[in-house]
C-alpha cells in the first residue's frame, strides 16, 4: 500500500549477474525511469536459480516474480540459460497443477545492452500486477470441490506357474553363487532371501504392487552382496533411469522380470507394457488378449479434472491435501529415484526447505519432491501408496510426466538410449513463455 | 439396567459443542479411501461405524504435529521474547478407539516427568474423551496382547457400546464424562455385551525379556533389513512422542516451535560431528521396539504401546511392530 492507501505491487526479480543485472544497471546510468516496485536479487545465472526461490518469494509477500537472464547463445557459462529454459518448461506445469497464478510469474531474456527493455518489462509487469491486485490465494483453502476417484484396473490373477518358476530360478541363482541375495516379494511385504532353502518365502501374486528397486539405494541391502531383484515392467523403468544417472552398474545386478497381468492399481489402468524388456530373464507370459491402455489415458480422469479447475480451486485442493501431511517422508523413502544420501529437506545449516509440517512447509516439501522427480518419475505410484494421509501425490508426478511427454516426447525409463531430460538441453526447446 | 444415547443424541452433542465455538474431533472420511481423526465442522462428518480405525492417531489433538512455544524478535543488541499462550478452547474427542484413548494416560507420564509440559497439560485438562468400543478388528489389531481390550476404559471419560438400532449404551468413567452426558441419557433395560477382541498374539513380558537380553542379536539385522526408514509408523502411533525443536523465522524475528520427530529417520541420532550411534536401519528398528517394551516400562512402569496396529497397517513394506513382536513371541528369533 502506498501513502494514498492504494495497492503497490511488490515484484521480486531474480536476475543473472552478467546480462540482466547489467541491463538494469544500464537503465539506471542512462536515467531511464521505471517503477520502484521491483526488488532485484542478483544470482550468477538463470541456470542457478533454484525453483524454491520462486515459491519463497511469494511466501514472503511478493505479488509477482520475474526471472531474467542472457539471451540464448549469450550465456557466460555457455549453456546455463538453456538448462534454465528446459527446467522452466516443466516447472511452470507443476506450478500450474498446484494452482499458482501463472500471470504473476514472468521470464525474460534481457542483455547488458537492453536497458530500455528492462525499463519496459518492469513497467509492464508492475502495471499488470497492479491490475491483478495483491496475491491472496497463495496456500488458501477456499472451496471444497473434490476430484474423481482414480479408477483402478481390475485385479487379475498372475500367470499360472510363475511363482514356482521364480522360486526354482532363485534357488538356482543362490545355490550356484550367481547372486548372494534375492530381493523379492513375500507374503507380508518385501523379503531378502539369502539361502537357497528359503526361496519358499518368495511369492508372486496380484498383491505384488510395490516397487522393490528402492532397495538398491539402501546400504543395508547393498551390504549383502550381488543381488537378484524381482521387477515388473513398471519397476524396471526405475532401473533404466538409475543406470542413466550412473547410480547402478547392471553387471552388479541380476534382474528377474515378471510378466504382469496388472496388480489392480490405478497405475495398472494406464499401463501400456506388460513384459519387462531389459531384464536378464523374464518369467511367465501375460494372459492372451489382455488390453493395453492407450497413451491418451495415461493422466487419468483425476488429473484432467484437476487441470480443468480454476487456479484458486487447484490451490484450495492442494492446501486441503497438504494440511494432512505429517512429513513422515514415506513418499521419499519408498521412491526408488529419491536416492540422495542427504535429502535437501534434512539440510539445516542453513535450512533450505522449511521442515515444519504446516501448510507452507508442506507445500515447500511437495514442490521440491515433485520437481526433483521431473522427467525422472516412472509413475510407480509408490509415494501415493505409502502416504498414511491419503494424499494423491501421483497427480503432481503425472502433471510433470504429461509435460515431459507433450513438450519433449519424453517418457522416463522407457528408452535406454535416450539421455535424461533434465541435465541436457536442446537449442530447439520452446520459449513461448519467455519474452 | 443401563443408560443409553441415540445416534441423533450424539450428533446433537457434537452440534451443540460446535455451536459454542468449542473444538470437536473424531473419525471422518476425508477421502474415498482414507479415514482420519480430524477436527469436525459439522456433526454429519462424524463416522461411527464400518471401519476398523482411523489411519492416524489421536495424539495430534494433544500433542500437535507443529506447535509454537514462544516468539522472539531481535532488536538492537537484545532479544525480546513473547510468551505463547496455551489454548483455552475446550475440545471433545468423540468416537475415539479405546487404543487411542488408552494412549493418553501413557503420554501423561512423559509430558510430566522432568518438567510439566504446560501446553500438553492445558490441552489435556480441556479435553473430554468419548470412546466407542470396537465392534470389529483386523489382522493388525493386537490390543489384547498389551493388556487392553476393545472396550478398555483406560483414558476415556465416557465409553459407548453399540446396542441395536442406532443406540449406544453409555458408561461414564469419570466425573468429566458424567457432566458431559448429564441430561442426555435415557434409562434402558438393554445392556451391551463386551465385544470380543483379537486373539492374543504374543506375551509382552517375553518380548521385554528378549529385548533386554538380545541387544546384539542377529535377529534385529534380519528384521530391519527391509525397513525403508520412513516415519509412518511413529507418526501414526498413538504413543510415539518424540519431537524436535527448531527456530522458524528470519534474521529479525521468528518462533521456537516443536514438531514431531521419529527414531526411524537416519538424522534422528546424528551428531554434529557426523557420527551416528545408530548407524543403520536395524539399529533404529531395535530402538523403537526396545523403547516401547523395555525402556519406557523400566522408567514409567508400563508398555508404550496400545496395540492399535497402525504401524503395521501404515508400513509401506509390511513390517510394523506386530510382525516383529509375533516373531519374538513365537521364538523365531532363536
Amino acid at each position: 500500500m502506498n501513502e494514498a492507501g492504494q495497492f503497490e505491487p511488490k515484484i521480486v526479480a531474480y536476475v543473472c549477474n552478467w546480462c540482466t543485472y547489467l541491463g538494469a544497471d544500464l537503465a539506471g546510468t542512462t536515467r531511464l525511469e521505471y517503477p520502484p516496485n521491483v526488488r532485484i536479487i542478483r544470482l550468477p545465472c538463470t541456470g542457478r536459480i533454484d525453483f524454491n526461490l520462486i515459491v519463497k518469494a511469494f511466501e514472503i509477500g511478493a505479488d509477482a516474480v520475474l526471472v531474467s537472464g542472457c539471451h540464448p547463445g549469450d550465456c557466460h557459462y555457455t549453456a546455463g540459460n538453456y538448462h534454465a529454459r528446459r527446467r522452466w518448461i516443466l516447472f511452470r506445469e507443476l506450478l500450474e497443477a498446484l494452482g499458482f497464478e501463472m500471470e504473476r510469474i514472468h521470464f525474460t531474456w534481457i542483455s547488458a545492452a537492453e536497458g530500455r527493455k528492462w525499463q519496459q518489462v518492469v513497467t509492464e509487469i508492475t502495471e499488470q500486477t497492479r491490475k491483478l491486485g495483491p496475491y491472496r490465494s497463495l496456500y488458501t483453502n477456499t472451496g471444497n470441490g473434490s476430484l474423481p476417484i482414480p479408477q483402478a484396473a481390475p485385479a487379475v490373477d498372475q500367470p499360472a506357474g510363475s511363482e514356482e518358476s521364480l522360486r526354482q530360478r532363485c534357488r538356482q541363482l543362490l545355490a550356484d553363487g550367481t547372486v548372494k541375495v534375492v530381493i523379492g516379494y513375500g507374503t507380508r511385504g518385501p523379503v531378502c532371501v539369502t539361502k537357497p532353502e528359503d526361496v519358499g518365502r518368495l511369492v508372486w501374486n496380484n498383491q505384488c504392487s510395490s516397487n522393490l528397486t528402492t532397495y538398491l539405494k539402501r546400504k543395508e541391502a547393498r551390504k549383502l552382496g550381488r543381488a537378484a531383484i524381482v521387477v515388473k515392467v513398471c519397476d524396471e523403468r526405475a532401473l533404466v533411469v538409475l543406470e542413466k544417472e550412473s547410480q547402478l552398474d547392471r553387471k552388479d545386478l541380476h534382474v528377474i522380470g515378471m510378466a504382469c497381468n496388472g496388480m489392480g492399481q490405478p497405475k495398472c489402468a494406464t499401463c501400456d507394457v506388460r513384459v519387462p524388456r531389459f531384464a536378464d530373464e523374464v518369467i511367465g507370459e501375460v494372459a492372451p488378449g489382455f488390453n493395453l491402455a492407450s497413451a491418451a489415458l495415461r493422466g487419468g480422469a483425476a488429473l484432467e479434472a484437476l487441470l480443468a479447475k480454476p487456479p484458486t480451486e487447484r490451490m484450495a485442493y492442494w492446501s486441503r491435501e497438504f494440511e494432512r501431511c505429517v512429513k513422515c517422508y514415506a513418499c521419499r523413502q519408498v521412491c526408488p529415484l529419491c536416492y540422495c544420501e542427504r535429502c535437501i529437506v534434512d539440510k539445516n545449516r542453513p535450512t533450505v526447505i522449511d521442515p515444519s509440517p504446516t501448510v507452507k512447509g508442506n507445500f515447500a516439501w511437495h514442490i521440491t519432491r515433485a520437481f526433483h522427480l521431473a522427467g525422472r518419475c516412472i509413475g510407480c505410484d509408490e509415494c501415493t501408496r505409502a502416504c498414511p494421509a491419503g494424499i494423491d501425490l501421483r497427480l503432481l508426478n503425472l502433471s510433470l510426466a504429461k509435460a515431459a511427454e507433450e513438450h519433449f516426447g519424453y517418457r522416463a525409463g522407457i528408452n535406454r538410449d535416450v539421455e535424461p531430460l533434465i541435465g541436457t538441453y536442446s537449442l530447439q526447446d520452446k520459449e513461448n513463455f519467455i519474452r | 439396567m443401563s443408560f443409553t444415547i441415540t445416534q441423533d443424541g450424539l450428533s446433537k452433542l457434537v452440534s451443540e459443542w460446535l455451536a459454542q465455538g468449542k473444538r470437536v474431533a473424531g473419525p471422518s472420511r476425508v477421502k474415498h479411501d482414507c479415514i482420519l481423526y480430524v477436527p469436525l465442522q459439522l456433526s454429519d462428518q462424524l463416522l461411527l461405524e464400518d471401519f476398523i480405525r482411523p489411519a492416524n492417531s489421536l495424539k495430534e489433538f494433544l500433542f500437535p504435529k507443529h506447535e509454537r512455544l514462544f516468539g522472539y524478535r531481535i532488536n538492537g543488541n537484545g532479544v525480546e521474547l513473547f510468551e505463547h499462550e496455551p489454548t483455552k478452547t475446550e475440545q471433545l474427542l468423540i468416537a475415539v478407539r479405546p487404543c487411542d484413548a488408552a494412549a493418553l494416560p501413557i503420554l501423561d507420564h512423559v509430558f510430566n516427568w522432568d518438567c510439566a509440559d504446560e501446553f500438553y497439560n492445558r490441552r489435556r485438562q480441556l479435553t473430554t474423551v468419548v470412546t466407542l468400543a470396537c465392534l470389529a478388528h483386523d489382522d493388525a489389531c493386537f490390543c489384547t496382547s498389551v493388556g487392553l481390550s476393545p472396550c478398555a476404559e483406560r483414558g476415556s471419560d465416557v465409553m459407548l457400546l453399540k446396542l441395536d438400532r442406532g443406540k449406544y449404551e453409555v458408561r461414564c468413567c469419570t466425573e468429566k464424562g458424567r457432566s458431559l452426558m448429564e441430561g442426555r441419557l435415557e434409562p434402558s433395560e438393554q445392556v451391551a455385551s463386551n465385544p470380543l477382541g483379537p486373539e492374543k498374539r504374543f506375551d509382552s513380558a517375553e518380548v521385554r525379556e528378549f529385548v533386554k537380553n538380545n541387544f546384539a542379536s542377529a535377529f534385529w539385522q534380519s528384521e530391519g533389513l527391509t525397513c525403508l526408514g520412513c516415519g509412518s509408523c511413529a507418526y501414526t502411533c498413538p504413543t510415539c512422542h518424540c519431537f524436535d525443536i527448531i527456530d522458524e523465522g528470519n534474521a529479525n524475528e521468528g518462533a521456537r516451535v516443536r514438531m514431531w520427530d521419529s527414531c526411524q529417520f537416519s538424522t534422528f541420532t546424528q551428531h554434529a560431528s557426523g557420527h551416528n550411534p545408530r548407524e543403520n536401519q536395524p539399529s533404529r528398528q531395535r530402538q523403537r521396539i526396545s523403547h516401547k517394551f523395555d525402556i519406557y516400562p523400566e522408567k514409567f512402569g508400563e508398555i508404550l504401546c496400545t496395540g492399535c496396529g497402525n504401524c503395521t497397517r501404515n508400513c509401506p513394506v509390511g513390517i510394523g511392530a506386530l510382525s516383529v513382536l509375533t516373531e519374538i513371541g513365537h521364538g523365531e528369533h532363536l
